[in-house]
C-alpha cells in the first residue's frame, strides 16, 4: 500500500484524462424527453417533457422523490431504454444503445463475482480487444490510484460494500468514458461509509474531470458533489427546479456546515418535501402525517379507548 | 481540546498517524485524494481469519472426526452383512444364498487377475465418457441458447418438456431399433439420461443470471457473443455444474439398465450375467463396482466444479464447513 501512495496521483491521472480533455467531450442533452410504460389502463407516465443537459466536465445531480423516474432518465442515457418521445444525445449524436463511452455505476453491486477485482476492471478493455499486458498495466495503475491494488486478486464477495462500489467506479473509468452515469451508487451503503465514499468520489472526479450524471435521493449528497442539481417532481417526473451550486472546489467535509451549504440545503429540502408529499398524497389521508390523530400515551391503545 | 465539554477518544489521532498499525482502523478525518488507507476497510489479513497453522489444526480435527464417523458407518454396514450371511439369517428376508464379504473379496482378487472383468469396467467407463460428453456439449449449448432467447425457448421447450418425463430406460427398445449397432444404442441411452438434467439446469441457470450483470457487461462494450461467453456462461456455471452432477447420476442408472437389457460387456452386463450363471459373489462384486465407479465420477464432477468456480467459496462461506 505504501508503494502505491508514492505514485503521484496528479500526474498519473492527468495522463489518463489527457486523451479526452482537449476535445472537451461528454455533452449530454435531453430534449423534451418523455417515457411511458405499458398500455391502456396500466399505462404509466414515468417522465414527461424533460429538458436537461450535462456540460462537458460538469457534475450534475438529479434528485426527486422515490418513483419520480430519475432512474428512468439514467437508463435512457445509458441506452438501456428507448424514450417514448423526445431526443437524447451525447456530443450531438443520438444514443441508441449501451456503449463503453458511457460508464455506468449501478446501485446494486454489479461486479462479476467470478472475476477477481483486477479482471473486473480489465473487462471493458478486454471487450475492446486490448492486449493482456496493456490491460493489466492499465487496471493495476487505476487500482493503485484508487488505493485498491492490495485487493486486485480478491473476489468481489471478499470485499465490503464500499469497496465493491469503488471497484465499480474504477471499472467504469477503465475504458476512458466521456461520461459517468451513476444510479444511486451509494444507496445500499451505511450512512458512515456513504460520507467517506462521497469524499472519495469528489476527489476522484477532480482528477478525471468527466461529465457525471448522478442520480440520488440524498439532498446533502447532491449538493456536496454537484455543480448543478435538477429537482424532479413526483410522477410523472418533470423538472421542477435547477439549482447551481457555487461552492468552491475541491469540496471538503467542512463545507457541509457552511452557511451557503445550509441555505441550499433548506431550499432543496422544501422543494423535495412538497414533491414527497405529492408523491405520497394518496397514502396520506386526514391525520396521516400526524401519525395518530389523538394523544394515546405510553399505556397504549387498550387503556385510552 | 481540554476546554471542550466532550472528550475525543481517537488512538490514531496525532502521534500514531505514521505507525502502520493505525492503518485500516483510522477513520477518514482528512480524506486523501483517491484515498486508500483512509477507508476503514478489511485488510487482506483480516479476511483470512485465524493463522494458517490454527486453521490447519481445525481442519484436521474436523476431518478426523468426519473420517472416524465415516469408518463407523461403513464398518457397521459390512459387519451387518458379515453377520447376516455367515449365520444365514432367515426372517422373511433371506440371507441364505448371499455371499459373505470375504467371498466377495476373494472374487475381487480373482476378477482382477483376468482381463474380462477389467474389460467390462473399461467398456462401461467408455460408454459413460462418450454419452456424458455429448450430453454436456449439447445440453449446455442448447441450454444457453434456450435460456437466453425467448423465441428459441418458446419454440423448443414444449418438445423438450414432452420428451423429458420418459425415463432413459424406456428408450431401450426404440434405441435398439434406431441405431445401427448395440454399442451406439447403449451410449445413446446414457446420453438421454444425462441430457435432460444438464439442459434444464443450464436453462434455469441462464435465467437466474442477475440482469444488472448483463447490463454492466453491455455498457462495458460487450457484444452478444462476448456477453454469452464472459457473462451468461460463468453466471450460469454453478447451476450448470448442479446439472452435470445430477446428469452423471442418471447417466449411470441408464447405462446399467441398458447394459443389463441389451448389452454385451459392461459392469451392468457382468452383474446380470452373474445372476444368470448363479455366481452370487460376482453379483455383489458387480454392485460394489457400479457404486464405486458412480462415486468416482461424481467426485470428478465436484472436483471440476471447485476447480472451475473458486469464487463460490467466498459467496457462500457457510458451505465450506
Amino acid at each position: 500500500m505504501n508503494a502505491v501512495m508514492k505514485l503521484n496521483p496528479d500526474t498519473s491521472a492527468a495522463s489518463f484524462s489527457s486523451a479526452s480533455a482537449p476535445a472537451a467531450r461528454g455533452h449530454i442533452v435531453l430534449q423534451n424527453l418523455s417515457m411511458t410504460f405499458g398500455q391502456g389502463a396500466s399505462r404509466v407516465d414515468a417522465v414527461q417533457a424533460i429538458d436537461l443537459h450535462v456540460a462537458p466536465g460538469e457534475f450534475v445531480s438529479i434528485i426527486g422523490p422515490s418513483g419520480c423516474g430519475k432512474s428512468t432518465l439514467l437508463n435512457v442515457v445509458a441506452g438501456f431504454a428507448t424514450p417514448s418521445a423526445g431526443h437524447v444525445q451525447l456530443d450531438g449524436k443520438p444514443i441508441i444503445g449501451p456503449g463503453p463511452e458511457r460508464g455506468v455505476v449501478f446501485q446494486q453491486y454489479s461486479l462479476f463475482p467470478w472475476m477477481s477485482v483486477r479482471k473486473n476492471v480489465e473487462f471493458g478493455l478486454k471487450m475492446q480487444g486490448v492486449g493482456a499486458n496493456k490491460r493489466e498495466t492499465t487496471a493495476r495503475t487505476l487500482l493503485g490510484l484508487a488505493g485498491l491494488l492490495a485487493f486486485e486478486n480478491h473476489y468481489p464477495d471478499q470485499l465490503s460494500g464500499g469497496m465493491k462500489q469503488r471497484v465499480g467506479i474504477v471499472r467504469a473509468l477503465a475504458t476512458s468514458p466521456q461520461v459517468l452515469l451513476m444510479d444511486e451508487p451509494f444507496g445500499s451503503l451505511d450512512a458512515q461509509t456513504r460520507v467517506v465514499m462521497q469524499q472519495i468520489l469528489t476527489n476522484m472526479w477532480q482528477k478525471f474531470r468527466l461529465s457525471v450524471m448522478f442520480i440520488t435521493h440524498d439532498i446533502e449528497e447532491a449538493i456536496f458533489l454537484s455543480d448543478r442539481v435538477y429537482v424532479m417532481t413526483a410522477r410523472p417526473g418533470r423538472i421542477k427546479a435547477e439549482i447551481v451550486i457555487r461552492l468552491p472546489r475541491p469540496r471538503t467535509a467542512e463545507m457541509m456546515s457552511s452557511v451557503e451549504f445550509t441555505q441550499i440545503l433548506h431550499r432543496l429540502r422544501n422543494l423535495i418535501r412538497e414533491e414527497s408529499l405529492a408523491a405520497m398524497g394518496h397514502e396520506l389521508d386526514a391525520g396521516g402525517l400526524e401519525g395518530f390523530a389523538t394523544e394515546i400515551g405510553p399505556a397504549g391503545v387498550q387503556h385510552s379507548v | 481540546m481540554s476546554s471542550l465539554p466532550w472528550r475525543v477518544i481517537n488512538p490514531g489521532d496525532a502521534d500514531s498517524a505514521a505507525s502502520p498499525a493505525a492503518e485500516g482502523h483510522q477513520l477518514a478525518a482528512v480524506p486523501r485524494p483517491l484515498g486508500s488507507a483512509a477507508m476503514p476497510v478489511q485488510t487482506p489479513a483480516a479476511l483470512d481469519g485465524p493463522s494458517p497453522a490454527a486453521r490447519l489444526r481445525q481442519i484436521l480435527r474436523s476431518q478426523a472426526t468426519a473420517l472416524l464417523l465415516g469408518a463407523c458407518s461403513l464398518g457397521s454396514l459390512v459387519l451387518f452383512w458379515h453377520l447376516a450371511t455367515t449365520y444365514r439369517w432367515d426372517f422373511y428376508i433371506r440371507f441364505t444364498n448371499l455371499p459373505t464379504p470375504m467371498e466377495v473379496a476373494t472374487q475381487l482378487g480373482m476378477a482382477m487377475d483376468n482381463t474380462r472383468f477389467l474389460q467390462n469396467v473399461g467398456m462401461s467407463l467408455r460408454r459413460i465418457a462418450i454419452g456424458f460428453a455429448v450430453a454436456t456439449v449439447l445440453g449446455v449449448g442448447l441450454g444457453l441458447a434456450i435460456g437466453r432467447y425467448k423465441l428459441l425457448r418458446q419454440l423448443m421447450f414444449p418438445a423438450m418438456e414432452a420428451l423429458r418425463p420418459i425415463p432413459a430406460i424406456a428408450w431401450v427398445p426404440i434405441s435398439i431399433m434406431l441405431w445401427p449397432d448395440n454399442e451406439v444404442s447403449i451410449v445413446f441411452i446414457t446420453f438421454i439420461g444425462a441430457f435432460f438434467p444438464i439442459l434444464l439446469n443450464t436453462v434455469a441457470g441462464v435465467q437466474a443470471v442477475d440482469a444488472v450483470l448483463l447490463r454492466a457487461g453491455q455498457c462495458l462494450g460487450a457484444r452478444e457473443p462476448q456477453l454469452m461467453w464472459h457473462v451468461v456462461l460463468p453466471g450460469a456455471a454453478p447451476q450448470v455444474f448442479t446439472g452435470l452432477a445430477v446428469g452423471m447420476g442418471v447417466a449411470w442408472v441408464s447405462l446399467i439398465a441398458a447394459e443389463m437389457i441389451s448389452g454385451q460387456f459392461g459392469v451392468g452386463y457382468f452383474t446380470w450375467e452373474a445372476y444368470s450363471l448363479i455366481s452370487y459373489a460376482d453379483i455383489v462384486l458387480g454392485m460394489i463396482t457400479i457404486g464405486v465407479l458412480g462415486l468416482g465420477c461424481s467426485w470428478l464432477i465436484r472436483a471440476a466444479s471447485s476447480w472451475c468456480l473458486p469464487w463460490l467459496a467466498y459467496s457462500k462461506p457457510e458451505s465450506q464447513t
